[in-house]
């Protein structure tokens, strides 16, 4: 790890969404270093996701502002105004925050090579030659070798996530997004698609995951970040997190997850 | 059956019409609703509105309705037109409404996800229209527009009613002259069945490739 | 279009022959789809539950009348039917049962699928509080199922309604049919088009929206 401090990757500053009447994110601050893991914990309708979709703008944030390396994610400022980016200009954003989804999203009428492929022909413009070569080394990498012509509706589950690993990170995005990458997976499934993220995490990846993991995010993450109500709550070590459990809300939140066998 | 074999050709010619028909009323139908269909999903506001108006206005009248419009209406006010294109300009008015109805249908059965994934690979719009959106749109787009197809061939029966001479009206002339009702009447529907059925197999089969 | 003078007067002396018209084709539809349910209820269980044999009868019926144009099949049994054999009805009845006959072919399928998906669990449910088939058949699955099928239900009603249309063919005085006659008569076409044509738009929707509100309060979304 450098010693030298580092411009964040990601910065979060008081950033606010509202859906309709409901507040969901009420001021998130969070800033997350070149090659840092931090899984964000914390019950459901606590903003989590909705954390993570700001970044890649997915959903749009009201307040607050989100950089990453430096540059406003949805809005570009003109003279202090607020001006939403062209599709253009998010969608090279965007490739730099690829996400991975709780529901994989694979494209049904895609191969999984040329799932990988899309984006690496269309959005950072790279020949059909390189893009497959570059997909068929990333399905090798998350242990799908056998699987590059194989449609989404031919895989289990926990491959369909491997090949949605393997989607976003041939983007060699700033940052990786994963949003509850295990929670729709069947349980015997759930191991091999966490080796392959803990693999990217020694590897020095930055990464944000949402996860209801514990003991996962106790061994990969550098930083655990928990959120309740829309508020950044307390953001620890794991150790401190898990161990200490200096805070009330957080320790009913473990105690209410351990009781589940994690 | 000597008959039966003099009759034939009118009944030929009849269905020759029925055909015609149908098919321009399909080929226009479709080269106007896709793209209205996809400006009701995607568009600005102001064109959404004026095609949602139009799809459920069309959709609130009966064709026999629209095809008297069209036929006895328009040329009351100055506009002329033979019947043959009354009829398809009625038909294909009904149809296009459909199929703008079927388009939006085929695009919002789509899983929000899908659109998640391809933003957060960086595809931008026309991209993600082109390489994600309406490859899985073709396929829920094809099983109820081929049914649409049967609901049009069966629509065009009622062109009869102004006099075009469809195999409906054939039908009736052939009928007139023999006098030999029943028998007629369920050739004519065998036929209509003849030209329907491999439609609608066909859309069951495709609805079980692709939904 | 600078010509035309409207004249809307005229028209409105025979409006009882549209209002009467609309009375005309909703009782048509209810009827029918008194009927059509009736017919597609019976033959559904039959072909979900009954002997095996039926099945292809049914299925013959069902892809035969779909295939068919509506107009034809009126025909055929208001015509074609009394010149075969001694039997003599007027246009009315003879509409109503083929446009029940119509309606029943596509209820089948409706209601079959709506039968099909009342979950299993539901069933064993009520077997195992003691009713019998015929008691799990009204209390639970009839119920459930029509809660399930209501939203292609109200479409198909909808439908039904704007095909008793067809009835003008054979003279059967419902609204289509005083439009074409006050037309006929007067010759004031765009007037009688303006006048009409928001009674079969008031009416599709006041349907459609109708049955919207019966689906808000007992639909199942699937």
């Amino acid at each position: 790890m450098n010693d030298i401090p580092l411009e964040p990757v990601i910065s979060m500053a008081g950033v606010t969404k509202s859906f309709g009447s409901n507040q969901v994110l009420k001021g998130i601050d969070l800033a997350v270093t070149k090659g840092q893991v931090v899984a964000i914990i914390g019950p459901s309708g606590s903003g989590k996701t909705t954390l993570l979709r700001c970044i890649n703008f997915l959903e749009e944030y009201d307040g607050g502002s989100i950089k990453i390396d430096g540059i406003e994610v949805g809005y570009k400022d003109a003279v202090g105004e607020r001006r939403r980016r062209s599709d253009r200009d998010l969608a090279r954003v965007r490739s730099d925050a690829a996400m991975v989804f709780q529901q994989f999203n694979l494209f049904p009428h895609l191969t999984a090579t040329q799932n990988v492929m899309l984006g690496l022909v269309k959005a950072r413009g790279k020949s059909k030659t390189e893009a497959r070569q570059i997909a068929h080394r990333w399905l090798a990498r998350v242990g799908l070798s056998d699987k590059f012509e194989a449609l989404p509706s031919q895989l289990s589950g926990g491959q369909q996530q491997r090949v949605g690993i393997a989607r976003a990170v041939a983007m060699e995005p700033k940052v990786l997004l994963l949003d509850e990458i295990t929670s729709s997976l069947d349980p015997e499934l759930v191991g091999e698609v966490l080796a392959v993220v803990k693999e990217l995490a020694v590897e020095g990846r930055t990464m944000i995951l949402v996860t209801h993991e514990m003991a996962f995010a106790k061994e990969v993450a550098d930083r655990v970040v928990f959120t309740d109500q829309g508020h950044v709550v307390i953001d620890a070590s794991p150790a401190t997190i898990f161990n200490e459990q200096p805070n009330d809300r957080l320790q009913v939140f473990l105690s209410r997850v351990r009781s589940f066998g994690h | 059956m000597t008959i039966f074999l003099q009759i034939l050709p009118f009944l030929i010619d009849g269905l020759v019409t029925t055909l015609l028909v149908s098919g321009s009323v399909v080929l226009i139908a479709i080269l106007l609703g896709i793209p209205a269909g996809c400006t009701l999903v995607f568009g600005p506001i102001w064109l959404r509105i004026p095609i949602r108006l139009y799809a459920d206005f069309v959709r609130g009248v009966p064709i026999l309705v629209l095809l008297y419009f069209v036929y006895y209406g328009l040329p009351a006010i100055k506009v002329n037109l033979t019947s043959m294109t009354a009829a398809i300009v009625a038909l294909t008015a009904f149809k296009t409404a459909q199929i703008i109805e079927i388009t939006r249908g085929a695009f919002q059965s789509i899983p929000i996800g899908q659109t998640d994934a391809a933003k957060s690979i960086g595809l931008g719009l026309i991209d993600r229209f082109i390489q994600v959106l309406a490859p899985q749109a073709i396929r829920r787009f094809l099983p109820p527009f081929v049914n649409s197809v049967v609901d049009t061939v069966k629509g065009s029966s009622l062109v009869s009613l102004l006099g075009i001479v469809d195999l409906m009206l054939s039908l009736q002339q052939v009928i007139g002259r023999t006098h030999v009702a029943l028998p007629l009447y369920t050739i004519g529907a065998l036929m209509y069945f003849a030209i329907n059925f491999p439609l609608s197999v066909l859309s069951r089969r495709l609805e079980k490739r692709f939904i | 279009m600078g010509n035309y003078h409207f004249n809307f007067a005229i028209v409105w002396r025979y409006a009882d022959k549209l209002f009467n018209g609309l009375l005309l084709s909703i009782e048509l539809a209810a009827l029918t789809i008194a009927i059509g349910m009736l017919i597609g209820l019976i033959l559904a269980l039959v072909e979900l539950d009954g002997p095996r044999w039926a099945k292809p009868f049914i299925r013959a019926y069902v892809e035969f009348v779909r295939n068919v144009p509506l107009l034809l099949l009126v025909y055929l049994i208001f015509y074609g039917i009394p010149s075969a054999i001694d039997l003599e009805y007027d246009a009315t009845t003879s509409f109503v049962a083929t446009l029940s006959i119509y309606s029943g072919a596509y209820l089948v399928e409706i209601l079959r699928a709506g039968l099909d998906a009342v979950p299993k669990g539901l069933i064993e449910a009520g077997k195992s509080i003691g009713l019998t088939p015929f008691g799990v058949l009204v209390y639970v699955r009839l119920p459930m199922a029509l809660r399930i099928a209501l939203p292609s239900l109200s479409n198909t009603y909808v439908s039904l309604f704007k095909d008793t249309s067809i009835a003008s063919a054979i003279a059967v005085p419902e609204l289509a049919y005083g439009m074409r006659w006050i037309e006929t008569q007067t010759f004031r076409t765009m007037e009688v088009y303006l006048l009409a044509t928001p009674i079969y738009l008031i009416t599709s929707y006041g349907i459609l929206m109708l049955l919207r509100l019966v689906e808000r309060r007992y639909a199942i979304a699937r």
